[in-house]
């Protein structure tokens, strides 16, 4: 009898769920109306709690709670004043962009004001009738821009109101390898056969081809995937925008949308079809439908950084090759 | 004990016990001369500027960065020379022994 591979047997015990920190890229905060000028809150994301304001110009920004000055928690009892937010406790304030503006006591300011942000803040853009913040560990400046997208960005030409949020237990890489995961599609979710997928990556882009032009998809970093499902002759588009909110908890946003078509139209009738498809829920009931196999697998499982693969697997280790440029720091890292 | 030798903003002069090992600006502002720093040593405040013995001057570590330009944004509000010093960034030691200073005007 040959030596046992005890490593096989008994490396899950050593296994994380989610070993990887908060990935670098463009994520959605909220939609646009949802943020008033001159509003303040607190929201958590990428791990950490912030503060979401907009100015009195209807600037959008995106701050670390606590003051460089004395630490106080901005989003409890500060307050946008013109074009900053205010700290309650001396009234120091800051622009969009982190840099100290007023210290209305001081009679010289700090030099370091003067040089640079003393304030942790996310570059933003509103897109799509959304606030996207960029998020780097290293407070890097944004390396990508968000695409163009026709299906939400065009005035006419295109409809379709439905839009979901759900909340999965796991971080944005898993749910995002499902993408390539092809042979799942047939033993978890019921598809007739494996469809043959082919990916290619460019910087920070992926694209996706499933089945042979079946579904088309584009990954803009982590945090925005835009899918294209053509059946029945006509196209339909999941727009995917998911957040990390902890290394371990993700918030999946989808928009689904359609080309304009008249009322009673068979094309009208297939888009709605195939949009009804991608969230496998009827009308009304998206949150307790959606794709409850993969959830359930999300939720529960442990990531292997040396996983078993077999032939009919899909290309998992390179889009996890891919994926490790939005870890700087931890590209060698054995756990990821 | 290095002592150093202080003329105050009045015109007085005295000697001060300053430990080997702390800040000038340590001595100063527990020996009430005026001296604030307020920022505890971070740069950002200029409440411990001395004028030091121009004959000193050479004997000290040269300015940081950081400390010409505090040194600069205080110029806007009190006068700055060649020999000012933020005395938060003057370590003591023995070798400092008898130093000459002048404390600077109050910001």
């Amino acid at each position: 009898m040959g030596t046992m591979n005890l490593k096989m047997l008994l490396e899950s015990k050593e296994l994380e769920r989610c070993p990887f920190p908060i990935p670098v890229g463009w994520f959605h905060v909220d939609f646009s109306d949802n943020l008033k000028v001159g509003e303040i809150r607190n929201v958590e994301l990428f791990g950490q709690e912030w503060v979401l304001f907009r100015t009195e110009s209807g600037k959008p920004g995106i701050s670390d709670p606590y003051c460089p000055h004395l630490g106080a928690h901005m989003g409890h009892g500060g307050k946008v004043c013109g074009e900053h937010l205010r700290c309650p406790f001396h009234h120091w304030e800051y622009d969009t962009s982190g840099w100290c503006k007023s210290i209305p006591y001081a009679k010289v300011m700090p030099p370091i004001v003067k040089k640079q942000a003393i304030l942790r803040t996310l570059p933003m853009v509103e897109k799509y009738g959304m606030l996207w913040a960029w998020y780097h560990p290293q407070c890097e400046p944004p390396s990508f821009e968000l695409p163009y997208i026709p299906e939400i960005e065009d005035a006419t030409g295109y409809a379709g109101t439905r839009r979901g949020s759900w909340t999965a237990n796991t971080c944005i890489q898993e749910i995002a390898e499902n993408g390539v995961d092809t042979a799942h599609l047939k033993f978890l979710h019921g598809a007739p056969g494996i469809p043959p997928v082919t990916a290619t990556y460019e910087g920070p882009v992926m694209q996706l081809d499933i089945g042979q032009g079946y579904i088309v998809g584009t990954a803009y970093g982590p945090g925005l995937n835009v899918m294209r499902f053509n059946q029945h002759g006509i196209t339909a588009t999941m727009i995917s925008y998911s957040v990390p909110v902890t290394a371990d908890k993700t918030q999946m946003n989808m928009s689904f949308r359609h080309v304009d078509y008249a009322e009673g139209t068979p094309e009208l009738h297939a888009s709605k079809k195939v949009i009804d498809h991608m969230i496998g829920a009827a009308e009304g009931e998206e949150s307790a439908g959606f794709e409850s196999v993969d959830f359930v697998v999300w939720n529960h499982k442990k990531y292997r950084p040396n996983p078993l693969l077999c032939d009919g697997d899909g290309p998992v280790l390179q889009f996890r090759k891919w994926f490790k440029q939005f870890y700087p720091g931890h590209e060698n890292s054995a756990k990821i | 004990m290095p002592k150093v030798h202080v003329k105050n903003r009045d015109g007085s002069e005295r000697e001060l016990d300053a430990d080997s090992g702390c800040a000038l600006m340590d001595a100063l502002r527990d020996g009430n001369t005026g001296v604030e720093g307020t920022c505890g040593g971070m740069m950002s405040c200029g409440t411990c500027h001395v004028y030091v013995d121009a004959d000193w001057m050479a004997r000290l570590p040269a300015r940081s960065d950081d400390e010409a330009e505090m040194l600069a944004a205080i110029g806007e509000i009190v006068e700055v020379r060649s020999t000012s010093r933020l005395s938060c960034q003057i370590p003591m030691s023995e070798e400092l022994a008898g130093l000459r200073l002048e404390i600077g005007p109050p910001t």
